[in-house]
């Protein structure tokens, strides 16, 4: 009986193109819903999550000394050869890195560097804008590397952000956190 | 004399003039209309200069065709301006329905894109495939741009306005037959897109035009007939007497089915989704215009938004009581836009809603859903009328 009124009411409801209009619906729906468009280099930005793996960082200790102990293991085990360690010892008799370089074209960000730094000298961290047009700009030397922005402390938030077009085409931001993306995906 | 502009009948002769006579009041029945004759007109040109009637008479007429000229500029104007403002409309409300945003960066929120688009394609290369038919490959664009232009000779948009004390009709012409002329020349307009296909030289532009072919010829015959129902009730094939005859309810009431016909039928003409296999992107690159770059290519489109306009207007007329408004009295011709683009909406809204449907089922729709529908339509019509 149920079935039969099923199939009478399928038939009903192909009369009367219910697919169709239930699709219209949804379409009429979705188009007064938010958009998910992160309007990047325009207004917005978005700060990675913590675990995200960006341009590499070196870190310092309390004492502000550089961590890095020159042990060149992260150039050992760069699956690109893409870091290049010098060493030298100060007068304390401790190693550090004289120069201490990474070709970041030929890097493809596998975090292994950061993996086997014993003194967790090297990280990658959260900047993802460094493109260049000349990948001699593109290998970062130690100072720079000092001065690069570390970890994000929370991520996966869109801040509002503007185009900076001076330093070298960068997006900028002042607010630390901004709203939650996926707060946006309309879940149905 | 102007009796060439307009066929025989009496009823249409004032109308052609442009200048419909002040003295007479204009709406809502058509005997009135049928004093507006061209004899009272120049009665009252002849009793008003009354030394030189001659060269009175001359200078209405000179006024008269300059009414004419000027409003053909105008409707060619609006029209080839329209598909400017509806790009950007259709991007945006895809952009919308898909969570997207559309163009936002050239003017506030993308306004001035369709304008950047323009120029792309009016400075890109105009590129004709070495092995195309040059001439037929020249002619096509025309052939699909200006047919649409010249079916809205016949339409009108209204009764008229007064400016400066004159009354100024809202019509280029009304033509007794003005059914029929639209589907003559809009029939013109598949010939654009038959011979852009076969000229490129292209297998996908062949296929996209043998699939406008039989899509054409399948669909103008429902659409032919679901019109006959409006003319029955209307007893006239002139537009203004159609929308004149709906002034208390509107055809979309006494002609649902006619409706439903002409309205798949006006979405498989003006070759938009779900019917848009003469351009599948899909399946044919760009169908029937792929070979189409530059200036040649934005004849097409302009076109196919100049046909979407058409439909829209031609459905608002035939079935949704034109310039008659309901429950709010705005002016007649605010009321005919809000519908239209309504329409258009539609159209839009329908592109991103629906797949596209397969050629075999596009064929069996035509001929197999839509045409016994459009007879009974005419029977059912017919016996409810006697
Ligand atoms: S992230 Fe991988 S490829 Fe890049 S420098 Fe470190 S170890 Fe080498
Ligand atoms: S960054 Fe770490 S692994 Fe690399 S040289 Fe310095 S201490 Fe060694």
């Amino acid at each position: 009986m149920s079935r039969a009124l099923d199939r009478a009411g399928t038939w009903v409801g192909w009369a009367f193109f219910a697919d169709l209009a239930s699709a219209l619906a949804l379409t009429f729906g979705y188009m007064f819903s938010r958009p998910v468009t992160m309007q990047y280099p325009d207004k917005e930005k978005w700060v990675p999550y913590s675990r995200y793996r960006g341009h590499h960082f070196l870190t310092r200790d309390e004492a502000g000394e550089i961590k890095c102990v020159a042990c060149e293991l992260c150039a050992r085990i760069c699956p690109c050869d893409c870091i290049e360690v010098v060493p030298y010892e100060d007068e304390n008799g401790k190693r550090h890195p004289a120069k201490f370089e990474i070709d970041t074209a030929r890097c493809l960000f596998c975090g292994l560097c950061e993996d086997a730094c014993p003194a967790d000298a090297i990280a990658l961290g959260q900047q993802y804008e460094f493109s260049s047009f000349s990948s001699r700009d593109l290998v970062i030397g130690r100072d720079d590397l000092l001065a690069k922005p570390g970890k994000a402390a929370t991520g996966g938030s869109v801040v509002a952000a503007q185009l900076n077009t001076e330093k070298n085409v960068l997006v900028e931001t002042k607010e630390p956190r901004g709203y939650d993306w996926w707060r946006n995906i309309r879940r149905t | 004399m102007l009796h060439w502009l307009s066929p025989g009948s009496q009823r249409a002769t004032a109308g052609a003039t442009g200048i419909a006579s002040g003295a007479t009041p204009l709406y809502r029945g058509r005997s009135l209309t049928r004093s507006r004759s061209w004899s009272t007109a120049e009665a009252r040109i002849s009793s008003r200069v009354q030394p030189f009637p001659q060269v009175a008479r001359k200078m209405e007429l000179i006024v008269a065709l300059g009414l004419i000229v000027l409003k053909v500029a105008l409707l060619i104007a609006i029209l080839l301006l329209l598909p400017l403002p509806l790009t950007w409309l259709e991007r945006k409300i895809a952009g919308h329905m898909q969570q997207r945003m559309g163009p936002m960066r050239v003017g506030w929120h993308g306004l001035l894109q369709p304008v950047a688009d323009g120029i792309k394609l009016l400075t890109k290369e105009d590129h004709i495939p070495a092995e195309a038919d040059r001439f037929l490959f020249k002619l096509a664009p025309i052939l699909a741009l200006a047919p649409p232009f010249v079916v809205f000779v016949a339409i009108p948009f209204g009764e008229s306005i007064s400016v400066l004390g004159n009354e100024i009709t809202l019509y280029v012409s009304n033509m007794n037959v003005a059914l029929l002329f639209i589907f003559a020349v809009i029939g013109i307009e598949v010939y654009g897109v038959i011979f852009g296909g076969w000229a490129a030289n292209s297998k996908y532009a062949v296929l996209g035009s043998l699939r406008t072919c039989a899509q054409m010829i399948s669909y103008e015959i429902p659409m032919g007939f679901a019109v006959i129902g409006v003319v029955m009730l209307a007893q006239s094939m002139s537009l203004i007497d159609i929308v004149r005859a709906q002034a208390d309810v509107w055809n979309v009431v006494y002609q649902p089915i006619g409706f439903f016909v002409f309205f798949v039928a006006g979405l498989a003409e003006a070759q938009r989704i779900p019917f848009d296999l003469a351009e599948a992107e899909g399946d044919l690159g760009a169908g029937f215009h792929t070979e189409y770059s530059g200036i040649r290519f934005a004849f097409f489109m302009v076109s196919e938004y100049v046909i979407m306009v058409l439909v829209s207007v031609l459905v608002v007329i035939l079935f949704f009581g034109g310039w008659n408004g309901i429950l709010l009295p705005l002016p007649p011709l605010l009321w005919f836009a809000l519908k239209v683009a309504f329409f258009v909406y539609v159209f839009m809204w329908f592109r991103f809603t629906f797949p596209r449907y397969r050629y075999d089922q596009l064929m069996a729709i035509g001929w197999k859903v839509l045409l016994p529908l459009a007879l009974a339509n005419i029977i059912i019509t017919g016996i409810l009328l006697s």
